[in-house]
């Protein structure tokens, strides 16, 4: 309830600071949503480019530079983030469409963090080459709906896909994962009891 | 089992890193920001009058004009009024793509 409540707030922020951006054409409040959402754009966009940070800041300001300009067209309808993952991902898709993606380098970052025997670490590495068994489409909803915490309706808009397909993706996207790490599963429900 | 008791689930979220620091991008962003374009209407409407006002001068003084129009207006249709509908129609759609195209881009 207190969550719903935040986000609420946290909506009207954005819608306000969308509305001093345009009516009085006041780029601090613009610089205010910047700061507000880069965080969660930049993830998406390391995420959906395998790890490659660099690439991912300058689709990133690609896409802010992008909000900038077709800000007159936030109609409100969908959350100010929602709108925004939708132009970051449409600048990946723009930009890596003809091209082929880095290489996933998950494994390397995820070593660089952890002390080479942890448990946690294999953990990390399971679920990153699980992860990169499934297939794009189910990769990219999982990241969408269960990491960036999109409902199924914001990712369906936010990867323009029907609804339907971004349910079945995430449902066979888990189900895969659950087969493959049930070991996993098992760990962490009884780290949870 | 809801979504947060999902072991999967949790273990996708654990292994997102989360928000990116800042480091400095807001402020590189800010400083590439472009001045914002204001809008003018008028040389819009300027432009639709001078296309919409020598079309018509060109037109109207046709004798195939005037008898469509006056096919439409006694309610019936002929060849040629069906031919000035069709007209204004494919006007309509093209100033409508256009539109669409412009709005776009921007």
């Amino acid at each position: 309830m207190a969550r719903v409540t935040n986000n609420v707030a946290e909506a009207r922020i954005d819608q306000a600071l969308v509305a001093r951006s345009l009516g009085a054409n006041d780029r601090r409040a613009f610089e205010q949503l910047v700061r507000r959402h880069q965080g969660m754009v930049r993830a998406q966009l390391r995420r959906l480019l395998h790890g490659d940070h660099a690439a991912a800041d300058d689709l990133a300001q690609e896409a802010f530079l992008l909000a900038w300009r077709k800000l007159d067209q936030f109609r409100g309808a969908a959350k100010f983030s929602t709108w925004l993952y939708r132009i970051a991902y449409s600048c990946f898709l723009q930009a890596y469409r003809k091209k082929p993606l880095p290489a996933d380098n998950g494994d390397e970052l995820a070593a660089d963090r952890l002390p080479a025997t942890s448990p946690i670490l294999d953990l990390q590495l399971d679920l990153e080459r699980a992860m990169q068994r499934l297939s794009e489409a189910e990769q990219i909803v999982l990241l969408h709906c269960v990491q960036l915490g999109l409902s199924h309706e914001e990712a369906a808009y936010v990867l323009t896909m029907p609804l339907g397909t971004v349910k079945t993706h995430a449902t066979r996207g888990k189900a895969k994962l659950k087969t493959w790490l049930a070991a996993w599963s098992e760990a962490v429900n009884e780290e949870r009891a | 089992m809801n979504h947060q008791d999902d072991p999967i689930e949790a273990m996708l979220r654990k292994q997102f890193e989360g928000a990116i620091a800042d480091d400095g991008f807001s402020e590189r962003m800010m400083q590439r920001l472009p001045p914002r374009r204001s809008r003018i209407a008028w040389p819009l409407w300027l432009g639709l009058l001078g296309g919409a006002g020598p079309c018509w001068l060109s037109v109207a003084g046709l004798p195939w004009t005037r008898v469509s129009w006056r096919y439409w207006t006694d309610g019936s249709l002929s060849t040629s009024t069906i031919g000035l509908l069709l007209a204004m129609a494919g006007m309509s759609l093209l100033a409508c793509w256009w539109s669409i195209a412009e709005a776009d881009d921007r």
